[in-house]
């Protein structure tokens, strides 16, 4: 319990602000609009009116910053080894040289475009998935899927497929977290001595986790076609959603978003 | 040597806003070799209080001291108390994992190291106890048994290592009646051969009454009754306010007497009322 107590699944950090209320498809198409402007842009001072919208949306959401920068953390290597990249080797007028080392002033602003352009693209995404929870995220994705089943693709299914697995996480968890007290409990020595012992330890735990996950898998599968759960049909949702004021408000900011970066663009 | 617990608090997320205490002041003393219950509704912390017996939970504030060993997260301590403290948890068939079911209950015995001799009469002998026939189950599977035998094979896999201490937590759950009765049986004549200590945590409280010399009632967290397993259910105000129930004996006992009926029965548990009912009968010449 401990554990799962202090786990917080993915990315999500719950709230009850504007942005967390908002609808998760809006949010998802927001998403898709603001990333669709990181790329329009060319130079930039062009993604000044994203990062304002992008800000707005980031203080309104009430997460703490720190949630920010630590979703940034995976991308520091990818992001220090571009703008190195950049800055070393694109030709132009030398501002400052030593042996073979060279930096451009054409580097050092394509650095810095590149620069902007990752962590633009991360803090959206981290502002989507911290606001929505899997669960509402995986019912967006279902509803951009949806046009896709007429061309033979099983979207409700894969998207059923995505939420049943976010809704097990946990449980499985806890599976093992249990699993693991009573295999201690029979002197069991997990993680520790040599690398080969290490190996050997995790088979008392993986095993009945995998025996009680096909039983889960079975129960479930039982349980659904109890309630009359048949594939393929049309499905009605438990939390159904519909475009609210917020959902127009989240569209129409990320619109301006594009409009600004694109007007930049055009005529500055 | 007890087991004893000294103001033992378990408090979930210390100091947080939802800091939640699971277990308050629990000042508990277990006697070897005797047969005691933990009962006490959903909730009240029966789980929690079993788990700082072996050391997967410390408490918060207090000690846990098993045979005047306080435990603590130190390596050496831990393993000395988990050679003697063992745990059967709830559903214990969900962590199989051996091809063979000798296997399944050597696991303990290996990770103590006992030796091949040590082993193998272990097992045998944890198998006779539980009541499978050791020629017959040996090298089978562990998944191919009933729901029963699975619990058998469980709590053998326990019983094998040989510790002075053994908890179980709702061994009899989900076993049909024949097969709660037997299993408890047979660990009241593992304490009589062997003065192995039984704690037994239960809701059923007519295998309570039937098994358990001493029962310690747990309240939200906090021991609301520590002491005989007769006089607690005599005070059915106090089994009520705990959230549980009388045994059956108990009730039917009661509702003789308020009825104006004074058989001399004695109430302590089913088997009991039933014989001293055959007994009173028989001296009063009814066949």
């Amino acid at each position: 319990m401990a554990m799962s107590r202090s786990f917080v699944l993915g990315q999500h950090y719950p709230g009850v602000s504007v942005i967390h209320r908002a609808g998760a498809l809006a949010k998802l198409t927001a998403t898709i609009i603001l990333m669709v402007a990181v790329f329009v842009a060319t130079r930039t001072p062009q993604y000044l009116p994203l990062a304002l919208v992008l800000g707005a949306g980031i203080l309104l959401s009430g997460i703490p910053l720190r949630f920010f920068v630590r979703g940034l953390k995976p991308i520091v290597f990818l992001i220090v080894l571009t703008v190195v990249v950049q800055m070393f080797f694109t030709p132009g007028t030398t501002l400052w040289s030593w042996w073979f080392l060279r930096i451009t002033r054409e580097g050092v602003v394509l650095a810095l475009f590149i620069l902007c352009r990752l962590v633009l693209l991360t803090l959206t995404s981290v502002l989507l998935t911290a606001s929505t929870s899997p669960i509402e995220l995986t019912d967006a994705i279902a509803d951009f899927l949806k046009p896709l089943s007429r061309v033979g693709i099983p979207s409700a299914e894969i998207a059923l497929v995505m939420s049943i697995a976010m809704r097990f996480v946990p449980t499985i968890l806890e599976e093992t977290e249990r699993i693991v007290r009573a295999q201690v409990s029979r002197g069991a020595k997990i993680g520790e001595g040599s690398l080969v012992a290490r190996m050997k330890g995790f088979i008392p735990i993986l095993i009945p986790l995998f025996v009680s996950s096909f039983r889960r898998a079975d129960d479930l599968a039982v349980a659904m076609e109890a309630r009359g759960f048949r594939v393929g049909s049309e499905r009605t949702r438990y939390h159904e959603r519909h475009f609210g004021s917020i959902d127009v408000c989240v569209l129409v900011a990320s619109g301006i978003a594009l409009a600004g970066v694109m007007l930049w663009r055009l005529f500055l | 040597m007890p087991i004893e617990l000294k103001n033992v608090d378990y408090v979930y997320d210390s100091g947080e806003p939802f800091e939640y205490f699971a277990l308050r002041g629990i000042n508990v003393r277990i006697d070897e070799g005797s047969f005691v219950g933990i009962v006490g509704r959903t909730g009240s912390g029966k789980s929690t209080l079993v788990e700082h017996l072996n050391g997967l939970l410390f408490s918060s504030h207090g000690e846990v001291l098993v045979d005047g060993l306080t435990l603590s997260r130190d390596r050496k301590v831990l393993s000395s108390v988990r050679r003697k403290v063992g745990i059967v948890f709830q559903y214990p068939e969900d962590q199989f994992f051996a091809e063979t079911i000798f296997e399944e209950i050597a696991f303990g015995c290996r990770n103590y190291g006992f030796s091949k001799e040590q082993i193998d009469t272990s097992v045998q002998k944890a198998m006779t106890i539980v009541g499978l026939d050791p020629g017959r189950f040996l090298s089978l599977s562990p998944f191919q048994l009933s729901g029963g035998e699975q619990r058998r094979v469980a709590i053998a896999s326990v019983i094998a290592m040989g510790q002075k201490y053994i908890v179980l937590d709702e061994p009899t759950a989900g076993l049909d009646s024949g097969s709660k009765l037997t299993v408890l049986g047979e660990l009241e004549s593992l304490r009589q051969s062997s003065n192995v200590t039984v704690i037994l945590v239960s809701h059923n409280m007519d295998e309570v009454a039937e098994f358990c010399e001493r029962v310690i009632v747990l309240d939200e967290g906090s021991v609301a009754f520590q002491g005989s397993t007769e006089e607690f259910f005599r005070s059915a105000d106090l089994v009520n306010r705990t959230g549980l129930e009388l045994p059956q004996s108990y009730r039917l006992a009661r509702a003789l007497k308020d009825s104006g009926c004074t058989l001399p029965v004695d109430e302590s548990s089913s088997d009991r009322f039933l014989d001293s009912l055959h007994s009173w009968l028989a001296d009063s010449g009814v066949r």
